[in-house]
């Protein structure tokens, strides 16, 4: 195939505005725009369905109709670029969060930040826990420049909405009403062992597991969540840290 | 009010009474998870599973979706949301919407 | 190199995770699972913990819908990697592709598009599909792909181009059938003409399917290659024709979208195995005669 051939063909599939490659026949016609078609439309309702199942909570929240026309203005200005498709959208929530038509629902581009890093913690890298056992053994004098290493999966959305309610009433996990509380979430999204899940985070957990995770020792982790946070409790945090599994390694700084 | 923390505000001494209070925690849920298996129970199901993306059928052939141009002005949109947005009532209604802070 | 496929000749499924737990539940009788290659390149998670699962108990096979063997352009060195990783980690019995492009100028277009069968094409693919298999350390199978529209300058018959293609690199081929009663359909041709000149004798796995027929704009025939609905009686027909002359191969049932509950999937890959069946009796009955 000509190299010229199939950049035209590319070209043609994603502007309908275009004729079709004059080497593009049927038995029936010289200009099978109907066949050719069948590729168009292909191509553009496997992006919206990859969209759809990749960001649910979303959709409901806007309704079918208007996320598939969003879809479609993003898919068409951001097609994929690899062919690993469980990728594709990562760069959806910004699109929504400076999308116009969305611009009164506030809070949308959140909630799909929230469901874009669902899906990554889904197909993120396997690592065990760390045993709570382990933390016993720890010298206490040290506990200061200990390294604790997050477990790959673990993200963290902050956002000035209470986004994990929203998304919760819009997954079906909970019943969806007015949300009385109006107040930001810190939303924690991880996936320990196989389950992916969402818990909104305490005060200042949100800063100690950003520092955590950006290699920061305990002491300097738990002194800028306290900044961040007045109300931070470092035994809750640790205790949470242990029982959801978030630590995958803690060792001292050589 | 600014909080002003120095290192000596998180001493030795305080990571490892956290620490300890945090492992008693700890232990308190494991043996009440345990009694109650549930985690156990959920990781034989492998997870809940997602739909794989990739595959090669041709399902929307005779759709319009790809066929008919994308037309963009923000100004001449003619969708509007109607999905839950209109239940998820904020303190402001549905119209612009301002955190608010407490 | 290891051979182009040893799944077991008889009927598979392909594996869609919303059967797991019906999968797993019981044994199943089936000869091997199918998976898309490009749905397990993540890290780790649910994904690799069912395909371990499978794994252990069955046959399996990669088929990949990303490498876009029939671009212009160079193969996705990255893509290949990512494969090489997957194959050297499950080992499956068979690894498969298509003849088609879907990648261009860094924009992947997650369809399967079609190819002028010419020299130069020819030329581009042996080199691709030799790179692949090189990378790979194996032999690979290349699929006939459904086809909506024909390039003017085609000067070489799809099987004629893919016995091509197989006499210089070795590899297998993976004869989808619903394929090729699509692709007939859609350009005015007969099925049977097509498996006549089709070189059966390197085919290494069956693919069947269901599709839905519309019109083009002339009103002739337009069959999309939907996987959405069983097999049709013509194509297990054809089918049943192919395994007559070839005896029992590998034969995948797909069902992509409308996924069905899993016993209508199953009950799909019976019918399949029941003429997989038939052949064998008449097989035996003729060698004891």
């Amino acid at each position: 195939m000509p190299h010229a051939l199939q950049a035209e063909f590319a070209t043609v599939l994603r502007d309908p505005a275009l004729p079709l490659p004059t080497s593009v026949i049927s038995h029936t016609s010289r200009t099978p725009q109907k066949r050719f078609a069948v590729y168009r439309n292909n191509v553009m309702v496997g992006l919206i369905g990859a969209l759809e199942s990749r960001f649910p909570a979303t959709r409901r929240i806007v309704g079918d109709e208007f996320f598939a026309a969003a879809a479609r203005v993003f898919a068409s200005t951001q097609p994929p670029r690899s062919p690993l498709m469980m990728t594709y959208g990562d760069e959806f929530p910004d699109f929504l969060a400076s999308f116009e038509p969305a611009a009164e629902i506030a809070y949308l581009a959140d909630v799909a930040g929230l469901e874009a890093a669902r899906t990554r913690a889904y197909h993120a890298a396997d690592a065990a826990p760390l045993e709570p056992a382990a933390f016993s053994q720890i010298d206490a004098d040290r506990l200061a420049d200990l390294c604790i290493v997050l477990h790959p999966s673990v993200e963290i959305i902050r956002s000035q909405f209470p986004i994990v309610v929203i998304w919760a009433m819009n997954a079906g996990d909970m019943e969806l009403g007015p949300v009385a509380d109006w107040r930001g979430d810190d939303a924690l999204v991880a996936r320990p062992a196989l389950d992916v899940e969402v818990r909104r985070l305490p005060p200042g957990a949100a800063a100690f597991l950003q520092s955590l995770s950006a290699d920061a020792p305990l002491g300097t982790a738990a002194e800028s969540a306290a900044a961040s946070d007045p109300a931070f409790d470092l035994a809750v945090n640790l205790a949470a840290l242990f029982s959801a599994g978030l630590a995958i390694s803690a060792t001292h700084r050589p | 009010m600014t909080t002003k923390i120095t290192k000596t505000e998180i001493g030795a001494a305080a990571l490892a009474g956290a620490l300890a209070t945090a492992l008693t925690l700890v232990s308190a849920t494991a043996s009440a998870q345990t009694m109650g298996g549930d985690k156990a129970g959920k990781e034989k199901c492998y997870g809940v599973s997602l739909k794989g993306e990739n595959d090669c059928a041709a399902g929307a052939g005779t759709s319009c979706a790809g066929s008919s141009k994308v037309d963009y002005d923000g100004s001449i949109w003619k969708y509007v949301p109607k999905g839950t947005c209109e239940t998820i009532k904020t303190p402001q209604g549905t119209g612009s919407l301002k955190p608010v802070k407490s | 190199m290891r051979i182009a496929s040893s799944l077991p000749a008889s009927a598979g499924v392909g594996f869609k995770p919303q059967h797991f737990p019906a999968i797993a539940a019981v044994a199943q009788p089936l000869g091997f699972f199918e998976v898309h290659a490009e749905n397990y390149m993540g890290a780790g998670g649910p994904p690799h913990a069912q395909l371990g699962f499978l794994r252990e108990r069955y046959a399996l096979s990669f088929h990949g819908v990303g490498l876009s063997i029939g671009s212009t352009e160079r193969i996705d060195r990255a893509h290949l990697a990512r494969l090489r990783i997957l194959c050297d980690r499950y080992q499956p019995e068979s690894f498969s592709e298509h003849l088609a492009w879907s990648s261009h100028g860094g924009i992947f277009f997650n369809d399967l598009l079609p190819l002028p069968y010419t020299q130069a094409t020819l030329a581009t693919i042996i080199e691709h599909v030799d790179e692949v298999q090189a990378a790979l350390g194996r032999r690979m199978l290349l699929e006939n792909p459904a086809t909506y529209v024909r390039f003017a300058e085609s000067e070489i018959s799809e099987p004629a181009f893919l016995a091509a293609i197989a006499g210089a690199t070795g590899c297998g081929l993976l004869l989808d059938v619903n394929n090729v009663y699509v692709s007939a359909r859609n350009h005015g041709a007969e099925a049977r003409v097509y498996l006549d000149e089709f070189p059966l004798d390197l085919v290494g796995e069956i693919h069947l399917a269901g599709h839905f027929e519309t019109v083009d704009e002339a009103g002739a025939p337009l069959c999309i290659d939907a996987h959405g609905s069983p097999m049709i009686d013509e194509v297990l027909a054809l089918y049943e024709s192919v395994i007559g002359r070839t005896g029992p191969l590998p034969t995948l049932i797909e069902w992509d979208n409308d996924v069905p509950d899993w016993p209508i999937l199953l009950g799909q890959a019976q019918s399949a195995q029941a003429v997989l069946d038939r052949c064998c009796a008449r097989d035996r009955a003729q060698s004891a005669a």
